[in-house]
């Protein structure tokens, strides 16, 4: 079976076409940046986009996505015309208010934001705590991440 | 020897030595000795130094409640660093960054000494086999405590080291050499720490005595707001945790679990489970079944085929292990006891109420794991772990496989959150039984099912508080309090015997208040349900009782529960630190001034390694709930290294502390734990997250920690606003006005 993730192609085995996307991901491919927190969809720590979508990796199975985009955090950088690397304005934004702690639900955060500011590009406080609400932070950071969603809908505002 | 003798000369300090000798003491050759090794080893200029531990916490019962930070005392080599070619520092520390931005501090402390930029030090986690040792494992908030001291000596013994070295290099008198952002500069000519050390590959000399420490009025770092060294990585996908470990031909483990809490393994066999898909290594011996497969998902389908008897032990019931954690009043470890507290409650007009708090899981989202890998040749193992304590993990490890100690390797990864979890060693023992098993690497990672049922737990609490007021003073108040264990499950049995009470399970139990007859006793409880380690071990519990009693009496006494704590401070230097936090916290809420209809503030307050905080809650009512607007700390942590990093460890605690008071409620059924996953057990959200303000008090010139004590007065000043907003006193955590109170 084929796979694209970040626009790359990977050839996967199809003889369990009901295991979970995320042990594809993290295990087989070894793109490790997408995490376990839950097994059952709550926590929201793997979540990657699914043609576009926020989806729980560990709740989906493989045979669900077959032909169809996924994006995990390792794809969330922006190849630069001259071949450098440029931080998408979710990543920019956590770093610049200091987000994390541990950073363990952090690409589940930036994913679920990412998506969302795809659909809503200029959210007020509470649509962007209704749509970051289904992601845990145990460390707390949950005060710094509305900032710095609102914030990265600024910087993408900017830049375009 | 005895056992006891043993631990006392570890853990309690010869301070007399140690004043007297203290260069001697201090310093010793790491078995590596100094070599430097640029370039092709790459080992660079390793430079150890003994460090201490925190002598009060580990002594008697006062010393306990008023921690100091550490001596430095007798310890094995800890602070070790790399000068790297290209004029970078590389600091190994054994204590693990699980998200308190330690990394980030101690680059900022090691900076300061080293005279480099503070952007110039990588910071990395030590691996047992380069000879450190630390004992503590990280935790208690203890990691800027117990190194900023020696971790500043080892940076200017390096830097003073470097710059002999140059002074020689340059034909130059050493006084004639400065330093300055990491260039050594003299006739002339300047060189990076780099450039001088791969001058000269060898041996060095360990400059004694230890060179005088800058003052803190010199200091550039320390105090700056520094953005996290690890954010990069971490926000990029790049950074390794110990469920992200991996090696070429690695294979996944599954261990059987009992499902009750009593349960036990009986008889294991293999059954059908070699001839499951991907099943490589079925492991079935005492009390150990375990199966190693090419997936994690077909290393548990594995398990489901063993043949597996349990006994499912006794069927413990929620109410049966309340009962048990319940203050009796006949028994129990006396910690705290000034004047004559019992005469005075003997009779007269005692004021008296109980509060209970219970179960709590960590929730920490990374669930603890390791990758175990044994060299074939020798059988030495090597384990990647997310652990908040290497070295015990190693010990363990060696144990379990009847290796020595130093046929045992671990390196610590990032931890995706620990808050005590993550300071047990099963994980790395179970990884590395099967890597020997499996003859290949494995690693194991446990589920949420596991992490919630076959972890251990925070201890339920039981408090009985009784106080006399004379018109608006206390004259005697009382703290009895019972607890599961804390501290004693992973203590040795001398330790125990030595302290007698459990540390963990009355931190924050003490009455911090200038009361002439008061007393604290703890009942400790051995439940049938592991407990342990959790973010402040008994501070939250303990506070919610304590604060949430003193607001009572304040009312009682119709006095304002802010001027009613002023009061009653003590006149020492912590009561005036209290002071202080009291008046900033309630000024930056609003205290006395009119608020929006319908919502109250409750204040609360505690003192935890030294570092004391003030909370108040601004609450409202909505439906019948309790809704939480705001949060006000103010915290004194002695100096502050990073106000950012401090204010986020406030912050954070402040959502733990409100997710156990208005949440968490984990309960035992049939034997059982109930929650096996979120969905039974929710977490605090964003949506139910108030605003966060918080106040430091930068009180120098030491660091006390940050990590833990802003968890302590959450829930008592959620409660104490919850009063004043409806008259329900609220005495059992999670808060509800419906249900327990």
């Amino acid at each position: 079976m084929e796979l694209t993730i970040n626009q790359a192609r990977y050839d996967v085995a199809d003889d369990n076409p009901g295991r979970m996307l995320i042990w594809v991901i993290r295990d087989e491919l070894g793109l490790i940046g997408t995490k376990f927190g839950c097994g059952a969809g709550i926590c929201g720590s793997c979540t990657v986009h699914v043609d576009g979508s926020p989806m729980r990796s560990c709740v989906t199975p493989l045979q669900a996505v077959a032909g169809r985009e996924i994006r995990t955090v390792e794809g969330l950088v922006e190849p630069q015309a001259d071949g450098s690397l440029r931080l998408h304005p979710v990543q920019q934004a956590f770093i610049d208010e200091q987000v994390p702690q541990c950073a363990w639900c952090m690409s589940g955060q930036m994913m679920t934001a990412a998506a969302f500011l795809a659909d809503n590009p200029a959210p007020n406080d509470d649509e962007i705590v209704a749509a970051m609400s289904g992601n845990y932070c145990r460390c707390g950071c949950y005060t710094r991440i509305k900032t710095a969603v609102a914030r990265a809908a600024r910087l993408s505002e900017e830049a375009s | 020897m005895s056992p006891l003798d043993d631990l006392q000369q570890k853990l309690v300090p010869d301070t007399t030595e140690t004043a007297n000798k203290p260069d001697k003491k201090r310093w010793r050759l790491s078995r590596r000795g100094f070599l430097i090794g640029l370039g092709v080893t790459g080992v660079g200029l390793a430079l150890g130094l003994r460090y201490g531990v925190p002598a009060g916490r580990l002594a008697i019962a006062d010393s306990f409640d008023n921690a100091a930070p550490p001596g430095t005392v007798e310890g094995e080599p800890m602070t070790w660093f790399d000068v790297l070619p290209d004029n970078r520092i590389r600091l190994h520390t054994p204590k693990v960054e699980m998200g308190q931005g330690v990394h980030t501090a101690l680059a900022q402390i090691a900076a300061e000494e080293l005279a480099v930029r503070w952007e110039a030090i990588d910071v990395v986690h030590a691996s047992t086999a380069r000879g450190l040792a630390d004992g503590l494992g990280t935790g208690g908030s203890a990691t800027v405590s117990s190194l900023f001291v020696p971790l500043r000596e080892a940076a200017a013994t390096l830097r003073e080291m470097v710059r002999a070295e140059a002074a020689r290099q340059f034909g130059a008198d050493v006084s004639a050499v400065t330093v300055d952002d990491g260039a050594f500069s003299a006739n002339g000519r300047s060189l990076g720490y780099g450039e001088v050390v791969a001058a000269r590959v060898g041996e060095w000399e360990v400059l004694e005595p230890t060179p005088a420490l800058k003052p803190l009025s010199e200091f550039r770092f320390v105090g700056q707001s520094k953005q996290r060294v690890d954010f990069h990585d971490k926000l990029t996908g790049q950074a390794i945790y110990g469920y992200d470990a991996r090696l070429p031909g690695m294979l996944y483990g599954a261990v059987a679990r009992p499902s009750t809490v009593a349960g036990k393994l009986v008889s294991a066999a293999p059954g059908r489970a070699l001839e499951q898909p991907g099943v490589v290594t079925v492991v079935a011996e005492d009390g150990f079944a375990a199966v190693v497969a090419e997936s994690r998902a077909q290393a548990y389908a594995g398990l489901d085929a063993m043949e597996l008897t349990w006994d499912e032990g006794r069927l413990w019931q929620q109410a049966e292990l309340e009962e048990m954690v319940t203050v009796h009043g006949d028994r129990g470890v006396v910690v705290q006891r000034d004047g004559n507290p019992d005469a005075q409650l003997r009779d007269g007009e005692v004021i008296e109420a109980t509060y209970r708090t219970p179960f709590a899981a960590h929730g920490q989202l990374e669930p603890q794991a390791a990758l175990a890998e044994v060299d074939a040749d020798s059988g030495n193992v090597k384990v990647w772990i997310s652990t908040q304590f290497p070295d015990n993990t190693r010990d363990a490890v060696a144990e379990a496989l009847g290796l020595s100690k130093d046929a045992v390797e671990v390196q610590p990864t990032y931890l995706g959150g620990g808050f005590g979890r993550k300071l047990s060693t099963n994980i790395a023992v179970e990884a590395a039984r099967l890597a020997r098993a499996a003859g290949r690497p494995v690693h194991v990672g446990w589920n949420r099912t596991e992490e919630f049922r076959n972890g251990y737990l925070r201890p339920p609490t039981h408090h009985r508080l009784r106080a006399k007021l004379d018109g608006d003073r206390i004259v005697a108040i009382e703290h009895r309090q019972a607890s599961g264990e804390v501290a004693f499950p992973f203590s040795p049995r001398a330790f125990r015997v030595l302290l007698g009470a459990d540390f963990g399970a009355w931190r924050g139990a003490t009455v911090h208040y200038g009361v002439p007859n008061k007393q604290t006793v703890t009942e400790l409880v051995k439940l049938p349900v592991a407990t342990g380690w959790w973010r402040g071990l008994g501070l939250l519990a303990n506070t919610f009782a304590i604060e949430s009693f003193i607001d009572e009496l304040a009312h009682t006494a119709g006095a304002d529960p802010l001027d009613f704590r002023l009061r009653h401070l003590a006149s020492d230097e912590r009561g005036q630190r209290f002071r202080e936090v009291l008046l900033a916290a309630t000024a930056e809420a609003g205290w006395g001034e009119t608020l929006p209809a319908g919502r109250a503030l409750g204040l609360a307050c505690s003192s935890d390694v030294k570092t004391v905080v003030a909370q108040v809650a601004e609450v409202s009512l909505e439906n019948g709930t309790i809704h939480v607007h705001r949060v006000v700390t103010a915290m004194d942590p002695g100096l502050v290294i990073n106000p950012d990093g401090a204010t986020a460890q406030a912050q954070g605690a402040v959502v733990m502390g409100l997710s156990s008071t208005l949440l968490e409620d984990l309960q035992v059924q049939d034997g059982q734990i109930v929650p096996g996953n979120f969905d039974r057990y929710p977490l605090l959200r964003m949506s139910e997250t108030p605003d966060l303000d918080v106040v430091l008090r930068n009180s120098g010139p030491e660091p006390f920690g940050v990590g833990e004590p802003p968890i302590g007065p959450v829930a008592a000043a959620v409660a104490n606003a919850v009063f004043t907003l409806t008259g329900q006193r609220l005495r059992t955590l999670p808060l509800s006005l419906n249900a327990r109170a």
